[in-house]
């Protein structure tokens, strides 16, 4: 029963996300040149990933369990367990992107012998944290409102579909600011 | 109401700032290797995305249920609760079914662009698969014990499985992939 519903409803969007993940790979590998203008980018590109997809793949985990508890449904969606969450998973974006480039920089210099221009890399990794913060966190919701739609089980459908599309629209934000910022100064 | 966005920051700030770091310390070993990838062996520079990717996926949807059955009650903390290890099985199978399909895709596109070249098709899949399926078994009891122990404690396994799961996988998806390529290839 348990297997049933997992492969039916978990595999195909597996293997798209799996897809999704060559992609990134490939915008890696097509944007490599982009790494030496800006020391230290590639070293937080796992972290700023792996946080995007961290803090909707949460919401999306709160929504599920909150779904299987009652306090949020198709049709009471909007209310304020709901609101909650957005708040939350915005004000922890951008602060753990701080934090992160933050980090990163020193680290950078202290432990991998790798001379980051401060501004340019805190500044690309907060920018990017604010701008995929805004866009993932109001998709999720929309995910979660196609879920619901279908009458799928959030818990098996948000994981994978938020850590993939956050992936993409993560990287493309991080070059958008890190070009940005590169322009700037 | 049972959220609140500052309980949510509460408790997920102090271990995203953990996973910056294990995630720094992966983006090291990415740096490091980078050069060797690319010009030997560009397949897996494409492929780590996609092993950490699907890895850190089932992971959160293994979590994601745990999380919801803890909640509701149908699973328990026990070590032998079968709700649990049928989850786990089927966490792992749904690992290599993905990894399987992934790996034949991964290595026809690559044959069209080249990128596998210095690489014969049944050593990639050996080396693709059980990487995958070997970082599924390890997610997965980091799965079931981050989230016994999150609920034992009364943190919200939601807000702790995920980060953690998807952070292992990350560091140990490349570590992993690179002990099985140093077994099979150099």
């Amino acid at each position: 029963m348990i297997a049933k519903e997992m492969f039916k409803q978990s595999l195909p969007l597996l293997i798209l996300c799996g897809i999704g993940g060559l992609f990134t790979g490939n915008i890696l590998i097509l944007m490599a040149h982009l790494f030496e203008t800006i020391p230290g980018l590639i070293i937080i590109i796992p972290g700023v990933i792996a946080l995007r997809g961290n803090i909707s793949t949460a919401f999306g985990s709160r929504i599920g369990s909150a779904y299987h508890l009652g306090v949020i449904s198709k049709d009471d969606m909007w209310n304020d367990e709901l609101k909650q969450n957005i708040i939350g998973s915005i004000v922890l974006s951008i602060l753990v992107s701080a934090i992160l480039g933050l980090l990163a920089y020193i680290t950078s210099i202290y432990l991998f012998n790798v001379y980051p221009q401060p501004l340019l890399l805190i500044g690309s990794v907060l920018l990017a944290g604010i701008i995929s913060g805004f866009i993932l966190t109001f998709l999720t919701v929309g995910i979660i409102y196609l879920v619901f739609k279908r009458g799928y089980d959030p818990d098996n459908i948000t994981g994978p579909a938020l850590s993939t599309v956050g992936d993409i629209i993560t990287m493309l934000s991080l070059f958008i600011s890190a070009g940005l910022m590169g322009a700037i100064l | 109401m049972i959220y609140n966005w500052k309980t949510i920051i509460r408790h997920g700030l102090p271990l995203l700032i953990f996973c910056i770091l294990i995630e720094i310390y992966a983006g090291n070993l990415i740096q490091q290797n980078q050069t060797f990838l690319l010009q030997k062996l560009p397949v897996f520079l494409i492929s780590i995305p996609v092993i950490n990717g699907v890895g850190g996926n089932i992971g959160s949807i293994l979590g994601a249920r745990l999380a919801s059955g803890l909640h509701i009650g149908s699973i328990t903390l026990k070590s032998n609760d079968k709700q649990m290890h049928e989850n786990v099985f089927t966490a792992i199978i749904l690992g290599l079914c993905t990894y399987t399909v992934l790996a034949i895709i991964i290595y026809f596109i690559g044959t069209l662009t080249g990128a596998t070249k210095g690489i014969e098709l049944i050593t990639y899949l050996i080396i693709f698969i059980g990487t995958g399926v070997f970082l599924i078994c390890i997610l997965s009891i980091i799965s079931v014990l981050s989230a016994f122990f999150s609920f034992k404690r009364g943190v919200d396994p939601d807000d702790v499985v995920a980060p953690i799961v998807t952070t292992f996988g990350d560091t140990l998806g490349i570590i992993i992939l690179f002990l099985f390529i140093g077994g099979l290839i150099l």
